[in-house]
């Protein structure tokens, strides 16, 4: 596996870049926003996608904010950040670059075993440039033209850090998803079904550590609109991990961990923008660790997580 | 990092709805207005609600599978002098953020004159307004498809305001045919 090492002066270079950047989509988005119509392309739902893509030539940026915490034990919170942007190369295919960045603030989560090891140490880290992503996504099929949407959307990322103890881990991850959706009542109830698949290399930076995983989900959203610009439904999660074993072949019956998350979403859609918030508390999960939950997998997942999109399309 | 940059979109949303939001044109037209643009040479417009049986409520229900209420209070008959020239109803459906409301002008023979785009309130599919798009109604009658990529076609990135405004029309055509074609 190649190695991308990322120095303290890069770091900060990229970062001046990023915030550069960032002034520029500014400054480029209000200078559209006068000049041009606008285009939408919003998310109904926090997880679940919806099968639809971006028409040709229209531009969508937007940021997406998810608050996980609670472990169970001692104090656990991580935020993840991304902004995207999003463009539609033809009415069908639409393809996205996004910038990650995290925040971690981990005290006490796990007591010290005989041996003085933690599973997940002690942790305060600022909001930090985390890695990059870039998508794709070709729409097979309109939910509006032919009874039902279909599409597929492929996502490599590389990012620094380790999602759940915030250490640097270099991590390279292929997500491939499959989104179909289908409308009801005159198109104001929305159901939207993901299925996906996402094999990931890591390397942890202190110790040189390797490890591979695949990362199985399914996801279902159920959303109605009740209110001209309103929506609120229901989001549901499955995830699972395998080990990844470098086969790129799913051995099912090695599951890691799984853990169901079921919570309300609540979308609003402007001409120009739009939010999207929902809350997913977990629900279940396995492997259990009986003395913090009886119910819940809080190794690799949390209680709770939230989730806000903001997107502005031009 | 600097953590505001994770919130750029944020004061974009901020800044551009209140510095664009009067640049968004929404009423086109006015009932009256449209009345005009769909019968120039009509010399007055008489209300004529419709008054509907079950029976047909439920035979337009099988033609579209529009939800919105249906148009039975906004309808007129247009004269030119003491001969009728048509009808006029005003409908509305869904969009994707709020209400299409639109116009369409009915011959006597119960083929469609015109159509006109009243109120769009919607962040894209402007195009739907465009005299090329509209005119794919003229000379439809109840029973034609108005179907997407058969004999209406689609705009990009509108799909949904063109699905549902082909599924009024064709709604109001049934109206027509079925409860108001004799009175007209």
């Amino acid at each position: 596996m190649t190695q991308l090492r990322v120095r303290s002066g890069s770091v900060n270079f990229v970062n001046r870049v990023v915030r550069l950047s960032g002034w520029v989509a500014v400054a480029a988005a209000v200078a559209t926003s006068l000049a041009a119509p606008a285009h939408a392309d919003e998310n109904l739902f926090g997880y679940v996608y919806g099968a639809e893509t971006l028409p040709k030539g229209a531009g969508e940026i937007y940021t997406w904010i998810t608050r996980r915490h609670d472990k169970g034990v001692g104090a656990y919170r991580a935020l993840d950040t991304q902004i995207e942007l999003e463009y539609g190369f033809t009415d069908r295919l639409q393809g996205s670059l996004y910038l990650t960045g995290n925040k971690h603030t981990i005290r006490n989560v796990s007591q010290p075993d005989e041996n003085g090891d933690v599973d997940i140490p002690d942790l305060k880290r600022n909001m930090s440039l985390n890695g990059i992503k870039a998508s794709a996504k070709y729409m097979f099929k309109s939910p509006y033209k032919d009874g039902y949407g279909l599409s597929m959307y492929v996502e490599p990322t590389f990012t620094r850090y380790q999602k759940v103890r915030g250490t640097e881990a270099n991590q390279y991850t292929v997500e491939v998803r499959g989104i179909f959706q289908k409308n009801f009542l005159d198109d104001q109830l929305v159901f939207a079904a993901n299925l996906w698949l996402e094999p990931e290399w890591r390397k942890y930076k202190a110790s040189g550590e390797k490890e591979s995983e695949v990362e199985l989900e399914l996801d279902l959203g159920l959303s109605y609109r009740f209110a001209p610009k309103w929506y609120a439904g229901l989001e549901y999660r499955y995830h699972s991990e395998y080990p990844n074993a470098g086969t790129y072949k799913l051995q099912l019956n090695k599951r890691e961990h799984v853990a169901n998350f079921l919570g309300p979403t609540l979308h609003y859609g402007d001409k120009k923008w739009w939010f999207t918030a929902t809350w997913l508390p977990q629900i279940s999960g396995r492997p259990l660790d009986r003395s913090i939950s009886g119910s819940l997998h809080l190794g690799e997942h949390e209680r709770s997580e939230y989730r806000l999109k903001i997107g502005y399309n031009f | 990092m600097n953590q505001g940059v994770w919130l750029l979109p944020v004061g974009v949303v901020a800044v551009t709805s209140v510095s664009s939001s009067h640049a968004l044109a929404e009423d086109y037209f006015t009932v009256e207005q449209a009345q005009r643009a769909l019968f120039a040479e009509a010399t007055s417009f008489e209300p004529m609600p419709v008054a509907l049986t079950d029976s047909d409520r439920s035979a337009i229900s099988k033609v579209a599978k529009t939800r919105t209420p249906l148009p039975e209070k906004t309808w007129w008959r247009a004269k030119k002098g003491a001969e009728v020239i048509g009808s006029f109803v005003v409908d509305e459906v869904y969009g994707k953020h709020e209400y299409i409301t639109y116009a369409v002008a009915i011959k006597p023979d119960g083929t469609v004159r015109g159509l006109e785009v009243m109120v769009y309130r919607e962040t894209y599919g402007g195009q739907i307004r465009d005299a090329k798009w509209r005119n794919q109604f003229v000379g439809k009658a109840h029973g034609a498809a108005l179907a997407l990529d058969q004999d209406i076609t689609n705009i990009s990135g509108a799909t949904m305001s063109c699905v549902h405004v082909a599924e009024g029309v064709k709604r109001v055509l049934a109206l027509h045919a079925i409860a108001l074609k004799v009175k007209a």
